[in-house]
């Protein structure tokens, strides 16, 4: 497990106050029980944490926990790649 | 008109916090562009302040949270050392009803659209010594009206309308001018949700499009209202909140 993907985790445990067990690739966010605010609230707090922005036309096509992981470490790539 | 003065917008990469940075720009006014989560509309609007002839620096911050609050005023106070005018602009919330609404939406809503103005203007009354600031907030009708779903945010409009009262009479003798705006459904991206949503629930003619003026309301209007209580015009006017509707709070 990467680190990027721990810490995805760690936040979204914070912040949705799901099981951290529950989070597997394949967990949805109807898995998570995360209403629209949490997801705002992930989203805010995963763009402080790697200094990156992901624009809201992009967090709307994350279907899973998978899908976030797999987004912010290759923006988190890029960031590093432009550095 | 507004020549060599400051201006802090928040929220104002898109919406009415664009149309107000465009229209204090306009008037002379170097613009300080708080944003949050938009920092390509934040940066198309400095681009686009800055084509008037005026300084603008794009400034990104959750309001919500009083530390970044602290630090996008030390980048003012270190890049400006000055503010002349500060628009309370920046909002969030999200459709509800109240049996719904839950102590997470509710902080969420009054830490963005209500707090923020009074840990703001704690730091821009310091940068205004001596210098008759303005400050203005932008309410909604939402604040004394029940608009379908927008319990929270009318909720945090309604707090945000007394502390405009209170700091009005509290920093008079700093002479500092605080008055706010309330306008009705607004074309903005997110006005046009709220609009949607009491057709849905009201049904019937889409009063917002078909107000009494006959149009609906459009961000330029509220920066047209904005902009006169930042002039020495209204140097008389202090505390009030002024409606922008075209007259549909007018109409049963």
């Amino acid at each position: 497990m990467s680190a990027i993907e721990e810490t995805v985790k760690d936040t979204i445990v914070k912040i949705v106050h799901c099981e951290r067990e529950i989070l597997t690739p394949k967990s949805t966010f109807q898995d998570m029980k995360a209403d629209s605010l949490d997801m705002v609230q992930v989203l805010v707090a995963l763009e402080d944490e790697f200094d990156i922005e992901i624009p809201d036309e992009d967090a709307q096509k994350f279907q899973t926990f998978g899908d976030f992981v797999s987004y912010v470490e290759k923006r988190v790539a890029e960031k590093k790649g432009d550095a | 008109m507004l020549k060599d003065k400051v201006a802090l917008v928040t929220g104002g990469s898109r919406g009415i916090g664009r149309a107000i940075a465009m229209k204090l720009a306009e008037q002379g006014a170097d613009i300080i562009i708080n944003f949050f989560r938009h920092s390509q509309a934040a940066e198309q609007t400095a681009r686009d302040v800055e084509s008037l002839g005026v300084t603008a620096k794009a400034i990104k911050a959750n309001v919500g949270n009083p530390e970044k609050i602290d630090e996008m005023f030390d980048t003012i106070e270190s890049s400006f050392g000055r503010l002349d005018i500060f628009i309370s602009n920046a909002a969030s919330g999200l459709p509800s009803s109240a049996l719904e609404l839950d102590g997470k939406k509710w902080d969420w809503t009054m830490d963005i659209n209500a707090k923020a103005f009074l840990f703001c203007t704690q730091r821009a009354v310091k940068l205004m010594e001596g210098r008759d600031g303005k400050i203005v907030t932008i309410s909604s009708l939402g604040s004394h009206l029940a608009l379908p779903g927008y319990v929270a945010i009318g909720i945090s409009k309604a707090t945000l309308e007394a502390l405009t009262r209170y700091l009005a009479i509290e920093l008079a003798p700093k002479g500092i001018c605080v008055n706010g705006v309330a306008a009705s459904y607004v074309t903005t991206e997110s006005g046009l949700i709220y609009a949607k949503a009491a057709q849905e629930q009201l049904g019937g003619t889409p009063a917002w499009q078909t107000t009494p003026a006959g149009r609906a309301v459009a961000p330029e209007d509220v920066a047209n209202v904005v902009a006169f209580l930042c002039s020495e015009e209204a140097q008389m006017i202090r505390g009030q909140i002024l409606t922008i509707d075209g007259g549909f709070s007018l109409v049963p």
